[in-house]
């Protein structure tokens, strides 16, 4: 057993940099593209020193977890470093602005194990981040890249990443006006059957109405004042367009309204809503007033059947799950210590100088 | 104490796990599938049916002729159709919203005079009169759970409504899956009821005047709500309400059919 603790801890490393050390001119440069992952991988691992590899790239962050077998941890970090401007061929001004944050053995497995658990996203706890590193992960096992190490190292911080989630709250609630229009939306209805409708096509209401899609929505019709942006949103959603002077029309066969025109005045209104719903037979409906000044006006509210969310409701919402998954953060770290330790990666270093790439403590080239 | 009486306080003490157990869940917002609810209830429901087999071999007949009798067989009734509806159309929470009610009858019918204690008199078996009572009984279970799912509806609206997202309503359906759960329950339990008394006019023996009559009031109750809600005369919000407060009439004359 402490054999393989050894052999865990042994040359583990990482190299990266995320939205936190570096600005997305730079990361974009860098971004490993899917297709030509395989190549890079053969490519790190032939680096000197390098037994094993997994290459982590997302359009947050860049991390090369490696084994060294033996040798000069510097002099590995500085070979992946080298490989990284020469292989994206990057400019010397992008070249200064890379900030790498350099981890070893503990540290690795914590970075890992918090970026695997969502505390290290930028969105706190969510939950794709997991399914990158799988994905990553699995690239560089069918490339016959990794090896024990990685492999526990890996399967470990899976294991620990879904502790936290079903232990804690972290995921709960939902912290992006978006992700609250969806969520909302799911307690009116089953998305699947809702149909929407966007009476305007900023840029708020395209970013809602993209939620509601990607989460399997049924149709879409956009209604805009410029016909041709209209159709071109409803093209890049798989829906439908409408002349601006249709929209009521069709209010009855809509499930969910997303409304963000400039208009200065109310252009939903209580009658206008009470009439749709008699034609809807109580079906609910549910709006989204994204508007400043406001389209819809809030003795909508009161209509039976309608439920009515401005932007300040949906921002509140939004700034809830933020905080309640802040809430969580002190839980989530307790239980990676204790999974480190756990997994024998007993930590020598003081809470302080952990592993959150832009704490104190860590070193960032 | 007998064994049919330890039977139902152990199934009284499940279903009191279930409330206090899915509260504390709930409280603490660790709810995901509910499935030591399920288990709880499982429990209730499996306890319940032993209940009601050893009752009914004490007194020689289908344990349906004392008030006592009867809530638990509601009780029972409702704990089946929860598996049935919850699981099917996946309402979550309708195991917490269920619970307390099942646990109001299970302990009513433990606590009430006359319970566990033999028929007075026990007249020939005739099948059809067993099955009338059976199927009146699953129908008022329906209502319950009708009146259940309508409470949930309401709950759901309201923190809809004010904006107020928390735990519970993460929990709760889909409303509009809520306001058709309440109709389909309401038309079940009609159904059922209509088959009732369809049952009770091909009996020999004359069934009660008053059981019949009360019989047909809640049945024209509910007949007023299923007609109303299916050809969208009734708002889902009016409809709920009325699935709530529609119940105390069904469990009002299960009290006075048998003391009249």
């Amino acid at each position: 057993m402490s054999d393989v603790r050894v052999d865990l801890k042994h040359g583990l490393l990482c190299l990266g940099l995320n939205y936190r050390t570096t600005p997305v001119e730079v990361r974009e440069r860098i971004a490993f593209p899917e297709a030509h992952l395989g190549e890079a991988l053969a490519q790190v691992r032939a680096l000197p020193g390098l037994e094993e590899v997994v290459v982590l790239s997302t359009c947050n962050r860049v991390e090369l977890y490696a084994r060294q077998e033996q040798g000069d941890e510097s002099a590995a970090f500085s070979a992946l470093t080298r490989y990284i401007v020469e292989h994206f061929g990057l400019q010397p001004e992008h070249e200064e602005a890379l900030s790498f944050y350099h981890l070893t053995r503990e540290e690795t497995a914590r970075h890992l194990f918090r970026v695997v658990s969502g505390l290290d996203s930028m969105v706190l706890g969510e939950t794709e981040i997991f399914g990158q590193v799988k994905q990553a992960y699995q690239t560089a096992l069918g490339a016959g890249v990794t090896g024990r190490t990685l492999n526990k190292l890996f399967q470990q911080a899976f294991s620990v990443g879904k502790k936290v989630r079903n232990e804690t709250l972290i995921q709960r609630g939902s912290t992006s006006v978006g992700s609250v229009a969806v969520d909302l939306c799911e307690k009116v209805f089953d998305l699947k059957q809702a149909r929407v409708m966007l009476v305007g096509a900023g840029e708020m209401s395209r970013t809602c109405a993209q939620s509601l899609v990607s989460r399997g929505a049924r149709s879409v019709i956009v209604s805009n004042r410029s016909y041709d942006k209209a159709v071109e949103l409803a093209t890049e959603m798989g829906g439908r367009a409408l002349k601006f002077d249709a929209w009521e029309s069709v209010l009855h066969e809509t499930d969910v309204i997303i409304s963000s025109t400039s208009a200065p005045h109310f252009v939903i209104l209580p009658e206008m809503v009470s009439q749709v719903m008699r034609r809807r037979r109580w079906d609910p409906l549910f709006i989204i007033d994204i508007a400043v000044p406001r389209d819809v006006d809030p003795r909508v509210n009161e209509i039976e059947g309608v439920y009515l969310y401005d932007i300040d409701a949906l921002e509140a919402i939004a700034a809830d799950g933020r905080r309640e998954r802040e809430r969580q953060l002190a839980q989530c770290e307790r239980i990676i210590e204790e999974q480190l330790l756990k997994h024998g990666f007993a930590s020598s270093v003081d809470r302080a100088d952990q592993a959150a790439p832009d704490s104190p403590g860590l070193s960032i080239s | 104490m007998t064994t049919t009486a330890w039977i139902l306080c152990l199934a009284a003490a499940a279903f009191l796990a279930a409330v206090v157990r899915a509260v504390l869940i709930l409280r603490a917002g660790r709810w995901r599938d509910g499935r030591s609810q399920r288990v709880l209830m499982g429990v209730g429901l499996g306890l319940l049916t032993g209940f009601l087999y050893l009752r009914g071999h004490e007194v020689g007949q289908c344990p349906m002729k004392s008030l006592p009798d009867v809530l638990v067989f509601v009780a029972w009734s409702m704990v089946l159709l929860y598996f049935m509806v919850g699981t099917t159309y996946r309402l979550s929470l309708l195991g917490l919203f269920t619970a307390p009610l099942v646990l109001i009858l299970v302990a009513l019918g433990g606590l009430l005079p006359g319970a566990f204690e033999p028929y007075s008199e026990r007249g020939p078996i005739v099948p059809l009169v067993e099955l009338h009572a059976a199927v009146a009984l699953v129908a008022y279970a329906a209502f319950a759970m009708a009146c259940v799912t309508g409470v949930m509806y309401l709950v759901q609206e309201r923190l809809l409504k004010q904006h107020r997202i928390g735990g519970l309503f993460f929990q709760l359906p889909p409303i509009r899956e809520l306001a058709r759960a309440i109709g389909r329950l309401v038309w079940l339990g009609w159904l059922l009821l209509t088959a009732a008394l369809g049952m009770s006019m091909a009996l020999e023996q004359s069934v009660a005047e008053s059981k019949l009559l009360f019989a047909w009031a809640v049945w024209g109750l509910y007949g007023v709500i299923a007609l109303l809600y299916w050809r969208h005369g009734l708002s889902p919000r009016l409809t709920a309400w009325l699935a709530v407060a529609g119940f105390v009439m069904p469990f009002v004359s299960l009290w006075i059919i048998n003391h009249v």
